[in-house]
């Protein structure tokens, strides 16, 4: 396309080009402008008119020779689909970009939802045939989840960062755990506890549903915020205020937002990386699935 | 009394930091506050944590100050004893402080911190705290983790087991149920063939293999359900027909035609489908090429009408000795070709198969419909005097004659006694006595024996005659009126005179109107002995018109919202008009696709009124036509040859005359 645009102006005569490849991000949605995504469109439409004319006896499936062939051409694109892994590893081969395997490996999966379901004729069932069926959804699922977090998350997630470094975020709870470490020494045994329980039961990610809910209202910090706050407005109600555990509570404070804004970065990341570990694993559990799944019709025969 | 104490601290690059004061004095303190002895800078450490007090020249005594017990020798205690000599270890917070014996009597204590700080943070954290790594096991071992799941329960143990049970026994109640024939017409559209109710899976309970079952099993072969090896008998060889006649006997469900002519009369598979079932080993013809399972409860009986079609559309053009129309579908199916008595027979009747339109039937029977179905007649009235019900109109209803069989498929043969007798009365005479008398019938059938009885009777009348007997009249007569003769009549002056009086009576019977010329073709041999002298043409009653198919009668009681005599009339349209037994009234194939395939009147419905599969009105498994017992062209299969068969006393052809 960029290549092909000198020659196009010479011919048009139009003063302006389209912007050349390196200036205008394409990206794999729209490789070749959209390309795969007429191929594998043309492929579903194919497939629909092939499973729509086609009167199955006793009823459509797979066992039907329509069922076979749908089947064939899905085990194939099964297969071709999962060696993405392998061909994201190789850097730079030809003839194909990673871009537009990428693309095709998109809009391919998409219309195996059209192939797959048709080759089951919408007979399913608790064997391991719809299992296969029933993977293969979910990886194609998973991967359309995957493309939306992928349009949508990063442009978040770098506002969400500003300039700051996952690294620099560490660090600004690090250097609020000192000073809180060293603010807390002359506290009495009581309040040493609450700044213990900020710097010692705090955990910036925590587990799964933590990273992905955002909700750390039992995190070591936040109990001791809360402790300690309470603390600081009994004293001034008292008449007595505490400036040792005001500085603590500012400190505390400080450290929350540190950790909102790192858990906002994580909470992201986590749905960034969650749809792989739902569509990598399965993926190879489809593998076995489609493997078990051609090999007791063969053998059921 | 003195203390030495050393505090360590580590050096970012690793390296120790040694401080070593020297206290001269009884007791040191120790906690996290800057005005203790012993510093210890760490949350968990009291402000005034313990105090350590020299109780002896190489003992002393550890004492907490704060109620938080110090570790010593692996127990908490808030107060210790402790031999320096020991070089004993006091652990507070992260803290150990290690006792020994130091320079000039001192006790040196060595305070140095055994647990990191938290913050001591790399960059491995950063990935565990930034990535799901640190929340999630790895992407790799979910993947190892599911497929193995995959592989082992859902290929290798059904593997297992299919290996490890070598061949299934098959349940012997299903064995028997199987081998035992079905009755004619059960296969068909009557109903009586409905999906039978599932079965439950024999014991054993759930097999591995099962799940690698593409679909439920028909409800039939249900309780195989855990028994995949019953059929699946061979690895990577389709079900075979031998496993399916292990059960289906070829006694019960015979050759649909000898396989050889099966064979040439099939379409050839070509291109692609004949390369793939070449290559996967799935050869045509065999059960389960029609019949498919795990498909849901009724889907075995399903059988595509592609798969009659696919021989029967152009069967001509390869087996061109067939009697077999071709039939490239219902909306092309040929016009029936009745099965029509072409010559009646007391022991072989000759049978042809015959075009509708214009046929004719030889039955050898008078037998004017129309005015047996008149609501006017005598025939009407004499049926009204006689006590019979009637239909709406007050005519005689159709099922006084043809009466349905056991089936409802068609009808009993009609029997001239049953049917007939009712008006067309055989009773030639009554004698007096109790009870009203006793009335003489002639015997239907036998023609000699009513000659010798007329005879009999008038001879012995002339002889002796008995008071009270009355001669019956067969003439013709208003109904319901007995013309009588009056038995002083019967009494006669001479043997001679006598003899010829009982040679007019029986002429009279024979030829007279009234009794057997009313239904029979009677000829006069003119024989000198009387008995033989009438001699009645045979008559041969159709009991099947078209038996290659089946027509359930019981089905078709209603039609078209009409019932009862109506309904008949609906297909046999012509039968009030119908003036001699030579006429056909079967109707013909069109009159069929009325409902057959037609489309139903519901808005948008695309069902058919009634179904138009083949399977329909004809069987597959009927058997191969035999030849000999019917005329050719008259295959009504080993079925309708073993049901004649069954059935000696009622032939074909229903015994009218001796």
């Amino acid at each position: 396309m960029a290549s092909t645009a000198p020659t196009r102006k010479a011919m048009t005569g139009k003063a302006v080009t389209r912007a050349p490849r390196d200036t205008a991000h394409e990206g794999f949605l729209g490789h070749r402008r959209g390309r795969w995504a007429k191929v594998a469109g043309t492929i579903s439409i194919v497939a629909l008119l092939a499973y729509l004319l086609t009167d199955a006896t006793p009823r459509p499936n797979g066992g039907t020779w329509l069922g076979y062939t749908l089947g064939s051409i899905g085990a194939g694109m099964i297969v071709w689909l999962s060696l993405l892994g392998v061909r994201k590893r190789v850097i730079g081969s030809k003839p194909f970009s990673l871009k537009g395997w990428t693309s095709a490996h998109v809009y391919l999966g998409l219309s195996l939802i059209v192939i797959g379901t048709l080759h089951t004729g919408f007979q399913l069932g608790w064997n391991v045939h719809t299992l296969a069926w029933a993977l293969m959804m979910i990886v194609i699922l998973s991967g359309l989840w995957g493309i939306s977090l992928y349009a949508t998350l990063p442009e978040k997630l770098s506002a969400n960062r500003g300039e700051v470094t996952q690294q620099q975020m560490l660090e600004a709870v690090r250097t609020l755990d000192r000073q809180l470490d060293l603010a807390a020494q002359p506290l009495g045994a009581d309040d040493a506890a609450l700044v213990r329980m900020s710097l010692e039961e705090c955990r910036i990610a925590g587990s799964l549903g933590q990273r992905l809910s955002g909700n750390y209202h039992r995190d070591g910090n936040a109990r001791a915020l809360a402790a300690i706050g309470d603390k600081v407005m009994a004293a001034m109600r008292s008449g007595r205020a505490d400036e040792r555990l005001q500085q603590i509570q500012f400190l505390l404070e400080r450290k929350e937002a540190a950790l909102a804004q790192a858990r906002r970065h994580i909470a992201m990341k986590a749905r960034l990386e969650l749809w792989l570990y739902v569509h990598v694993p399965v993926t190879i559990a489809l593998l076995a699935a489609l493997f078990a799944h051609v090999l007791s019709v063969f053998l059921y025969w | 009394m003195s203390f030495i104490i050393r505090q360590l601290t580590k050096r970012a690059d690793g390296g120790d930091i040694i401080r070593t004061r020297t206290l001269v004095q009884a007791e040191i303190s120790i906690g996290r506050g800057t005005d203790c002895d012993v510093q210890l800078p760490d949350l968990a450490v009291m402000l005034r944590h313990a105090r350590l007090v020299r109780i002896a020249a190489t003992r002393v005594s550890i004492e907490t100050t704060g109620g938080v017990p110090v570790e010593v020798a692996g127990k908490f205690v808030t107060r210790a004893d402790l031999d320096v000599a020991d070089a004993p270890a006091v652990d507070i917070g992260p803290f150990r402080l290690s006792l020994s014996a130091g320079e000039d009597g001192a006790v040196a204590i060595t305070a140095e911190r055994v647990i990191p700080p938290i913050d001591t943070a790399d960059a491995t954290q950063e990935v565990s705290i930034f990535s799901l790594a640190g929340a999630m096991p790895t992407r790799r071992r979910l993947a190892w983790a599911g497929a193995l799941v995959v592989l082992i329960g859902l290929l290798l143990l059904p593997l297992a087991h299919f290996i490890g049970e070598g061949r299934a026994a098959l349940p012997q109640s299903m064995v028997a149920e199987a081998a035992r024939p079905t009755t004619p017409g059960q296969a068909f559209g009557d109903g009586r063939l409905g999906v039978p109710a599932a079965r439950p899976a024999v014991a054993g309970g759930f097999a591995p293999d099962e799940v690698w079952s593409s679909g439920p099993l028909s409800n039939a072969h249900a309780s195989l359900s855990n028994n995949c090896g019953a059929c699946h008998t061979q690895a990577f060889v389709s079900v075979t027909d031998s496993a399916c006649q292990a059960c289906h006997t070829k006694s019960a469900l015979p050759d649909h035609a000898a396989p050889a002519r099966l064979a040439s009369g099939r379409q050839p598979e070509t291109g692609v489908m004949a390369a793939a079932h070449g290559a996967f080993n799935l050869p045509q013809g065999r059960c389960t090429s029609c019949h498919k399972e795990h498909e849901g409860e009724a889907t075995v009986m399903t059988v595509a009408q592609q798969f009659c079609t696919d021989c029967h559309a152009g069967l001509k053009g390869r087996l061109p000795d067939t009697a077999v129309a071709d039939v490239p579908g219902w909306a092309r199916h040929p016009d029936f070709r009745a099965t029509l008595v072409a010559t009646p027979s007391l022991t072989r009747p000759v049978l042809a198969r015959t075009a509708l339109a214009g046929a004719r039937e030889r039955s050898g029977l008078i037998y004017p419909h129309d005015i047996h179905q008149s609501a006017t007649n005598a025939v009407a009235n004499m049926a009204r005097k006689q006590g019979m019900t009637l239909a709406s109109d007050g005519s005689l209803p159709c099922a006084a004659c043809h009466v349905p069989d056991a089936d409802q498929q068609r009808f009993k043969p009609i029997d001239m006694e049953a049917n007939c007798g009712d008006c067309h009365d055989l009773a030639f005479a009554r004698e007096a006595g109790p009870g009203g008398g006793t009335l003489r019938t002639l015997p239907h059938g036998k023609p000699a024996q009513v000659a010798g009885i007329i005879r009999d009777f008038y001879l012995s009348q002339a002889l002796a005659p008995r008071a009270g007997v009355q001669r019956i009249a067969f003439d013709r007569r208003p109904p319901g009126r007995l013309a009588e003769v009056e038995a002083q009549q019967l009494r006669l002056a001479s043997i001679g005179d006598a003899q010829g009086r009982a040679r007019a009576a029986v002429a009279g019977i024979f030829t007279g109107r009234g009794l057997c010329t009313d239904c029979h073709v009677v000829t006069d041999t003119g024989s000198a002995d009387i008995t033989r002298r009438f001699a009645i043409a045979p008559v041969s009653l159709n009991d099947h018109y078209l038996p290659q198919g089946r027509f359930p009668h019981g089905k078709h009681k209603s039609h078209d919202g009409k019932t009862g005599d109506a309904a008949c009339l609906a297909c046999h349209t012509g039968i009030t008009r119908s003036k001699a037994a030579t006429d056909v009234n079967i109707p013909g194939v069109a009159n069929c696709r009325q409902c057959h395939g037609a489309p139903a009147k519901a808005l948008l419905a695309r069902t058919a009124k009634a179904g138009d599969s083949c399977d329909t009105c004809h069987g597959y498994h009927d058997g191969v036509a035999p030849a000999g017992a019917v005329p050719a062209g008259h295959g009504g299969g080993q079925r309708t040859a073993a049901r004649l068969a069954a059935a000696p006393a009622r032939p074909r052809s229903a015994g009218f005359g001796s």
